[in-house]
C-alpha cells in the first residue's frame, strides 16, 4: 500500500501564516471552553458546592473510568445564542468509559438556571439520545433539573422534537436492549421525573435527590398539602414507599459507585462489526497539519496532506486516482480501524460524483466505515456541467451517502458549502458524527457569492428599468449580506446551534475519529438498499 | 577419617542454605529435610537430596524436632553425618546421642559439653574452677524459693533471676530489691517450666548497663583451641539479636585479650570440639568488669561477621573437626582484618510494637555488590507465617573500617526489598543513624531506649506521587486508547488517584497525573472528604492548586516480564520529581488486583531508601448506608402474634429475638434491631396489621448519624438492616 508523503515547506512564509492562523483559533477555542467548562457563576457553583453535592463536570469525571476519554457532544451549545450566556446549554453529553465499556453520560448542570431545559437544551439531550440509539451506548442520565425553561417553554414543550421526545427516546432505546440509567441527585421535577421514571433502574440520593410531578409550592397550591420536599419525593420515600427509584445513595459519589455497579452488570455489547488490528502512528509528522492547511476555505491545497497526518502509517490505498480528481477517494486505517476516506480537492465534477457515489457502496458492501473530510464550495456550475447532467450525477452520490448503512462520520475542514455538504455527508446525512476546524465555515454559499448573487438580481431589476447602479452603491447594498453570512458561516456559530457534534482541534482529529470509530463500531449493520440512482 | 562423602542438614532456612554452600564447595553430598510447608523451600532446591519429613507428630516444628525422623532420613539417605545449623535439635544431647548409637557424626560437641553448658548453673561451676569469672550470684540446682530469697541476702540488689535452662530471655526477670524478689521468682518458675520443663532457678547481680559481647572458638580433638575474636552483640530487643559486629568497638586491647583467653579455658574446660561460642556479659560503665555468660554449643545465627574478618569458613572447620581432622589454623595464623557488621531481617513492624507480620512475598530483591554478603533463603511467591523464625534474611557487610562497613550495610538495607511483607528494615536504617550506634556506644539497653525517638518515615508527597504514577502508566499501558489517556475536547482531563496509605496513619491523598511517562505532570491535594472539591468551594477539583504541578517523569521495568498478557505484579521504577531522582521497587497486591473493579481499584506496595509502604487504590470512597437501625419493630404482615421472647423492660441485645408473628404459615422472628431496653406492645395471641409497631428498644447510646466513610473494603457498599425490622423466616 502506498505510504503518502508531504510536500509540507516548513520554512515558508505561508506554511508559518497557516500555523500562526490555526493556533490562534485554536487557542481561541480552547479558551472558551475552559470557560465554558466551569458552568454556572460562581455564586451558584458555590451554592451547589455548600450542599455536599459535587459540580457536574466533577461528577462524570468520577463516574467514567480513570483515564477514560471524553467524547463530548456539543460542548459549546448554546454559545452566544441567547440573551443571557447559557455554558453548554446547561447539559453535559459525552461518550465515556466505565468498566472499559463505552456509555452515553447525559448530566445537568444545576449552576446553569436550575438546570434547567432551554431549547438548546432539549436539542441536546435529543442529539445525545440520537448518539447512543444509533450505536447502541448505554444511557446514564445524573438527573438534576428543574424540568423545562418556563418563558421559553413554547419552544421547548409541544413539538415532535421537543421535551416528550426525550422519554419517547428513553421508551423506545430501552425496548431495543439500550439501558437506561439515572441516578437523581437533585431536582427531577415535573416532566423531568420522567426521565429517573423511565430508566430501566434508577439511584437516589438521600436528602438530595426529589422526584416528583409537582413540587411542595404546587401542591400546596392545588390542594392545600403541606409537606416538605423529602418527604414528598425524596430517596426514602421514592426507594421504600414508591418504588420510583431503586437504589439509595448516601452522596454524590455513593450515587457514581452505584451507578457504576449497574454498569457492571449489564451483558456485554455486541461484538465490532469490523476487525481492529494494533494502531500505528502516522509516519508523516501530524504535528504539522497547522501548517499544511491554509486557514481561509477558498486557499485549495491537496486533502492528501490531511490524510497522511490522520491514518495509521500513513498508509492510503487510493481509489481511482485520475478519475474525477477533485474528489479523493481511497482505504486506509485510524487507530486500527479501517476507513473509507471521502476528501474533496475542489469543487465537485459530475465524474467526481459518480466516483463518489460508486466509493461509498464499495465500502458499504465492504462493511467498512466512511470518513468524509469537507471542503468545498460546491458542484460546478455552468451551461456545459448542467447539460452533461451534474445535477443526477449529484444525486447519485446523495443517494449513496443517504442510504449507505455504514456508519458515516464527517470532518469540515474547510468549507463546507451548498450541495456539497449534501453529497459529503452534511448534518442531514445522519452521519454517526459531525466535526468542526475551528477555521472552516458552513453555509448554503460563502459570504461573497450570495451578496454577489443578490447584487446582480437587483443590478438587472435597476438596469432593467433603465436606472445605473454605482459601485459605492453595490457595495453598500452588499454589506449586510456578507456580514450577516460572515457571522453565520462561523464554525462557532453552527456548533452553538448543534449543527454538528464539537469544533475539534486539528491536532485531534485523528484521536477524536478514533474514539468514535470505537463507539460506533459495536452497532450490528442493517442490511444493504439503495434507492433509484438516476443513470 | 578423611571428609565426610555425604553430610544431612537438619536444619532448614538460610542456615541450610548457608551450610549446603560450604558443603557443595568441599564436594560432600548434601542431604536436606524438610516440613510440608518447605516442600519447594531454597534449601530443598539447593540440597543435592530432600527427605520429606512427617510433620503430623505432635510438638516436632513439622519435623524438624522429631530426633527419631533425622536419624532415618540420614539412615536412609547414607549420610555420615548430621550438621544440626542452629535451633531445632543443635543443643539437645538426645540428637548426639541419637547419632552416637546409629553410628553418625553428629556435627558438634561431645554429649557431655551439651549437657554441662545446656545448664546454667553447671556451666557456671565449670568454668568458675578454671577461674573464668562468673557474675557474682546464688547458683546452685534445686534451691527453693524460700532459700533463694534466703540467699538473695548475701547479694547487692538488683539482681536477675535465671531459670537453668533455655534461653531467649523466657523466665528472665529483674528484680529492683529483696521484699519483690518471691514474687518474681514464682512467676520465672512457671515460665521456666512451661517454656523449658525445668524450673531450676538461680541468681545474678544484674550488671548495670551491660553489653553483650562474644567469643568464637575453634576446637579439634587433637587438642587444639582457638579464638576467632569477639563479636558485639548488644543491640538487642527483648534478647533477640538485632544487629551484630565484629570486632567490638570500644574495648580496651587487654580486656579483648582477657575476654578471648577466657574463652579458650572455657572451651577447654569441657573438652569442647568444634565451633562454639562463649557469652560474657561486660559493663558498659566498667569496661574492665566482665563475666562468664553462657556458652553456645553450635554455630550461631551472626558467625558471618567472624567469617568476614578472619576469612575462615567456620561451617568448614566445623566438618574437618567432625571428620576428625585437626583444625589446620593455629591461634597465631587467625588475623582480624576490617570490620564487618550484621543486621537480622525480620517479619515484624516496629512501628506496631514489633508485632510480627507475615504475608505473601511478592518482590524480592536483595542487595548485591562488594563487601556485601546476604545470607537469606527467600523465595517470590511464598508465604511467611508464624510456623518458623521471624528471621528473612542476614545483611552482612564487610569494609575496612567501622564506619564504612556501617554506611556500606545502610545503603545495602535500602536495596533489601521483600513487598509483601513488612521487615525491620527501616528500623535498621534508623537504627544504625543513631549517634550512639555511630559512635559505638553499646549496651542491651540502646534500642528499648532510643526505639522511641525513632522518626519513622510516613509516606511522603513523593511516596504518593511515586505510586500514582506507576499506577498511572501501568493503566496507561494496559489501555491502549484512542487519542491518548484522558482526551478531552479541551485539555486532557488528568488521571485522577485517591491513594490510601494504608497502615501507618491511613493518609488520603489525591494525585492527580497527566502526560506521558517521558514527561508527566503530578500534583498532590490533601485528602478530599466524600463529597468537597479539594481546591476550596469556587473551583472543580481538578482546576484546584492547593499544590503546585510539578514535573515528573517515570521509568518502569517489570521484572519476571514471561510471556505476553502474563500478570506481571512487580517491577522497579525510576521517578524523576522536578529533576530529581529516587528509585523505587513496587508490587500491586495482587489480592486487590483481582479483585472485582469497585471501590478499590487496586493496591500497591512501594520501597524506597528502606522505607515501605503501601497504598489503596481508591476510586471512590466506599460509603457505608447510614441506616441507623430504627428502634421499633414493625409487624412485616398482617397476622397473629404466636410467641413473646423476651419481657417488657428487658435489656436486649442486637438480633436478640424478640417477637414471633404467624402469618401466611410462615412465622417470622423479629429481633432487636440495636442493644437497648425493650417496650413491648402486643402480647402473644393478639392479631396484628401489616406495619403495626410490635415494638420498641430504646438503644442504650445514641448511633452515630453522619456518614460512615470507612476503609472495609471487604464490605459490599449496599448491605444495610431492613429499617423497619430484622426479619427472619421460617417455614413451618
Amino acid at each position: 500500500m502506498e505510504t503518502l508523503a508531504s510536500q509540507a515547506r516548513p520554512a515558508s512564509a505561508e506554511y508559518r501564516a497557516n500555523e500562526e492562523a490555526h493556533r490562534a483559533a485554536v487557542k481561541g477555542l480552547r479558551e472558551r471552553l475552559a470557560e465554558v467548562a466551569l458552568g454556572g457563576s460562581e455564586a451558584s457553583r458555590e451554592r451547589h458546592l455548600s450542599r455536599g453535592k459535587l459540580l457536574p463536570r466533577d461528577r462524570v469525571e468520577r463516574l467514567v473510568d480513570r483515564g477514560s476519554p471524553l467524547l463530548e457532544v456539543g460542548a459549546l451549545a448554546a454559545d452566544g445564542v441567547y440573551d443571557e450566556d447559557i455554558p453548554a446549554a446547561g447539559l453535559i453529553t459525552a461518550v465515556g468509559e466505565i468498566h472499559g465499556r463505552k456509555v452515553m453520560i447525559i448530566a445537568n448542570d444545576p449552576t446553569v438556571k436550575g438546570g434547567t431545559y432551554m431549547p438548546l437544551t432539549v436539542k441536546k439531550h435529543l442529539r445525545a439520545q440520537e448518539i447512543a440509539a444509533e450505536n447502541e451506548l448505554p444511557c446514564v442520565s445524573l438527573v438534576d433539573s428543574g424540568g423545562a425553561f418556563l418563558p421559553l417553554q413554547d419552544d421547548v414543550f409541544p413539538d415532535r422534537e421537543h421535551f416528550g421526545r426525550i422519554f419517547y427516546n428513553q421508551a423506545r432505546m430501552s425496548a431495543r436492549g439500550i439501558a437506561q440509567i439515572a441516578a437523581v441527585m437533585g431536582s427531577s421535577t415535573a416532566g423531568g421525573a420522567y426521565v429517573p421514571a423511565m430508566s430501566d433502574e434508577v439511584v437516589i440520593v438521600r436528602e438530595q435527590g426529589t422526584i416528583f410531578l409537582g413540587g411542595p409550592p404546587l401542591v400546596r397550591a392545588a390542594t392545600g398539602e403541606v409537606v416538605s420536599a423529602e418527604e414528598l419525593g425524596g430517596g426514602v420515600t421514592h426507594t421504600r414507599d414508591s418504588g420510583v427509584a431503586d437504589h439509595l445513595a448516601e452522596n454524590d459519589e455513593h450515587a457514581l459507585e452505584i451507578v457504576r455497579d449497574i454498569i457492571a452488570q449489564l451483558p456485554a455489547p455486541a461484538p465490532r462489526a469490523w476487525d481492529v488490528e494494533a494502531p500505528e502512528e502516522p509516519a508523516v509528522d501530524p504535528s504539522q497539519l497547522y501548517g499544511v492547511v491554509p486557514p481561509e476555505p477558498q486557499s485549495p491545497f491537496d486533502a492528501r496532506e490531511i490524510i497522511a497526518r490522520i491514518v495509521d502509517g500513513s498508509r492510503f490505498h487510493e481509489f481511482k486516482r485520475d478519475f474525477g480528481s477533485t474528489l479523493v477517494t481511497g482505504f486506509a486505517r485510524i487507530e486500527g480501524h479501517p476507513v473509507g476516506i471521502i476528501a474533496n480537492n475542489g469543487v465537485l465534477f459530475a465524474e467526481s460524483a459518480q466516483k463518489g457515489a460508486h466509493f461509498v457502496q464499495l465500502c458499504d458492501t465492504r462493511k467498512i466505515p466512511l470518513v468524509f473530510l469537507q471542503n468545498l464550495s460546491g458542484f460546478m456550475v455552468g451551461r456545459e456541467y448542467e447539460r452533461g447532467g451534474i445535477a443526477k450525477h449529484g444525486a447519485k452520490m446523495v443517494t449513496a451517502v443517504a442510504c449507505a448503512r455504514v456508519p458515516k462520520l464527517t470532518v469540515i475542514v474547510g468549507g463546507s458549502f451548498g450541495a456539497g455538504n449534501y453529497a459529503m455527508s452534511g448534518r442531514a446525512y445522519s452521519p454517526r458524527f459531525l466535526w468542526m476546524w475551528p477555521t472552516s465555515r458552513i453555509g448554503v454559499m460563502g459570504g461573497p457569492q450570495a451578496a454577489s448573487v443578490l447584487a446582480t438580481v437587483k443590478r438587472d431589476k435597476i438596469e432593467a428599468a433603465g436606472g445605473t447602479w454605482s459601485a459605492e452603491e453595490e457595495a453598500e447594498f452588499s454589506r449586510p449580506t456578507l456580514e450577516r453570512f460572515a457571522e453565520q458561516s462561523d464554525a462557532r456559530y453552527a456548533s452553538a446551534r448543534l449543527w454538528d457534534d464539537g469544533i475539534i482541534d486539528p491536532l485531534d482529529t485523528r484521536g477524536v475519529l478514533g474514539l468514535a470509530l470505537d463507539t460506533v463500531s459495536r452497532a450490528p449493520l442493517a442490511d444493504q438498499g439503495y434507492g433509484i440512482f438516476r443513470m | 577419617m578423611a571428609m565426610f562423602s555425604s553430610v544431612l542438614i537438619a536444619n532448614r532456612g538460610e542456615i541450610a542454605c548457608r551450610i549446603i554452600r560450604t558443603l557443595s564447595d568441599l564436594g560432600v553430598r548434601s542431604v536436606a529435610v524438610y516440613s510440608e510447608v518447605d516442600a519447594g523451600a531454597p534449601h530443598v532446591r539447593l540440597a543435592d537430596e530432600a527427605v520429606a519429613l512427617d510433620g503430623s507428630e505432635p510438638g516436632s516444628a513439622g519435623g524438624y524436632l522429631s530426633v527419631s525422623q533425622i536419624i532415618a532420613a540420614a539412615r536412609a539417605t547414607g549420610a555420615e553425618a548430621i550438621h544440626p545449623g542452629y535451633g531445632f535439635l543443635s543443643e539437645q544431647p538426645a540428637l548426639a546421642l541419637a547419632c552416637a548409637e546409629a553410628g553418625i557424626v553428629f556435627v558438634g560437641p561431645s554429649v557431655e559439653a551439651l549437657e554441662v553448658m545446656g545448664d546454667k548453673i553447671s556451666a557456671r561451676a565449670r568454668v568458675q574452677q578454671r577461674g573464668v569469672p562468673v557474675v557474682p550470684g546464688v547458683s546452685e540446682p534445686g534451691l527453693s524459693n524460700d532459700e533463694l530469697v534466703e540467699r538473695a541476702r548475701e547479694l547487692a540488689f538488683p539482681v536477675l533471676v535465671k531459670p537453668a535452662a533455655g534461653g531467649g530471655g523466657k523466665g528472665m526477670h529483674a528484680v529492683a530489691q529483696p521484699e519483690d524478689l518471691a514474687e518474681a521468682l514464682a512467676t520465672a518458675r512457671r515460665e521456666a517450666k512451661a517454656s523449658f520443663g525445668d524450673d531450676t532457678l538461680f541468681l545474678e547481680r544484674l550488671i548495670s548497663r551491660p553489653r553483650h559481647i562474644e567469643v568464637q572458638v575453634l576446637a579439634d580433638s587433637h587438642g587444639t583451641v582457638i579464638h576467632l575474636g569477639e563479636r558485639e552483640c548488644s543491640l538487642q530487643r527483648r534478647h533477640q539479636k538485632v544487629i551484630e559486629e565484629a570486632p567490638a568497638p570500644n574495648l580496651t586491647d587487654e580486656l579483648r585479650a582477657q575476654l578471648a583467653q577466657a574463652a579458650v579455658e572455657t572451651a577447654r574446660s569441657i573438652d569442647y570440639r568444634g565451633a562454639g561460642t562463649v557469652e560474657f556479659i561486660v559493663s558498659a560503665d566498667d569496661p574492665n568488669e566482665f563475666a562468664f555468660m553462657e556458652m553456645n554449643t553450635r554455630l550461631q545465627v551472626e558467625h558471618p561477621v567472624t567469617e568476614e574478618v578472619t576469612g575462615v569458613d567456620l561451617v568448614a572447620a566445623q566438618l574437618r573437626v567432625a571428620a576428625g581432622e585437626p583444625l589446620g589454623i593455629a591461634q597465631e595464623d587467625v588475623r582480624l582484618t576490617g570490620h564487618s557488621i550484621e543486621a537480622r531481617i525480620y517479619a515484624e513492624d516496629p512501628r506496631a510494637g514489633f508485632l510480627p507480620t507475615g504475608g505473601v512475598l511478592e518482590a524480592v530483591s536483595l542487595p548485591q555488590g562488594e563487601g556485601i554478603r546476604v545470607d537469606a533463603a527467600l523465595t517470590e511467591g511464598a508465604s511467611i507465617t508464624s510456623d518458623y523464625d521471624p528471621m528473612l534474611a542476614k545483611v552482612i557487610t564487610w569494609a575496612p573500617d567501622r564506619a564504612g562497613a556501617i554506611r556500606l550495610l545502610r545503603a545495602a538495607l535500602a536495596d533489601t526489598i521483600t513487598l509483601g511483607v513488612d521487615t525491620n528494615v527501616e528500623f535498621l536504617r534508623l537504627l544504625l543513624d543513631d549517634p550512639d550506634v555511630r559512635a559505638g556506644l553499646l549496651d542491651t539497653a540502646l534500642i528499648e531506649r532510643v526505639t522511641p525517638e525513632l522518626a519513622f518515615r510516613d509516606a511522603d508527597d513523593d511516596a504518593f506521587a511515586a505510586a500514582a504514577l506507576v499506577l498511572f502508566f501501568r493503566e496507561a499501558q494496559a489501555t491502549q486508547r484512542a487519542a491518548g489517556p484522558g482526551w478531552r475536547v479541551g485539555e486532557p482531563a488528568p488521571a485522577r488517584f485517591r491513594l490510601r496509605a494504608v497502615g501507618q496513619t491511613d493518609t488520603v491523598r489525591t494525585v492527580f497525573v497527566a502526560g506521558n511517562a517521558a514527561a508527566a505532570r503530578v500534583r498532590i491535594a490533601d485528602a478530599p472528604g466524600s463529597t468537597a472539591a479539594s481546591g476550596g468551594a469556587t473551583a472543580p477539583e481538578t482546576g484546584s492548586a492547593d499544590r503546585e504541578w510539578r514535573s515528573a517523569a517515570v521509568r518502569v521495568s517489570y521484572r519476571a516480564p514471561g510471556a505476553a498478557g502474563q500478570h506481571r505484579p512487580a517491577g522497579t521504577a525510576q521517578v524523576l520529581l522536578d529533576g530529581r531522582a529516587t528509585h523505587v521497587d513496587f508490587a500491586f497486591d495482587p489480592r486487590a488486583v483481582s479483585a472485582r473493579p469497585g471501590s478499590i481499584a487496586g493496591a500497591i506496595r512501594l520501597a524506597s531508601g528502606g522505607a515501605t509502604w503501601r497504598f489503596e487504590d481508591v476510586v471512590l470512597e466506599r460509603v457505608t448506608r447510614t441506616d441507623a437501625a430504627a428502634p421499633e419493630l414493625l409487624s412485616p404482615m398482617p397476622g397473629a402474634v404466636v410467641a413473646v421472647h423476651a419481657e417488657d423492660g428487658a435489656a436486649v441485645a442486637a438480633g436478640q429475638p424478640i417477637v414471633s408473628v404467624e402469618a401466611m404459615k410462615m412465622e417470622h422472628v423479629l429481633r432487636a434491631p440495636v442493644a437497648g431496653t425493650l417496650v413491648l406492645r402486643v402480647a402473644p395471641g393478639q392479631q396484628v396489621g401489616a406495619n403495626e409497631v410490635l415494638a420498641e428498644v430504646v438503644p442504650d447510646a445514641a448511633a452515630p448519624a453522619t456518614p460512615e466513610v470507612g476503609s472495609d473494603a471487604g464490605q459490599p457498599s449496599d448491605t444495610h438492616q431492613p429499617s423497619d425490622a430484622t426479619k427472619e423466616g421460617a417455614a413451618r
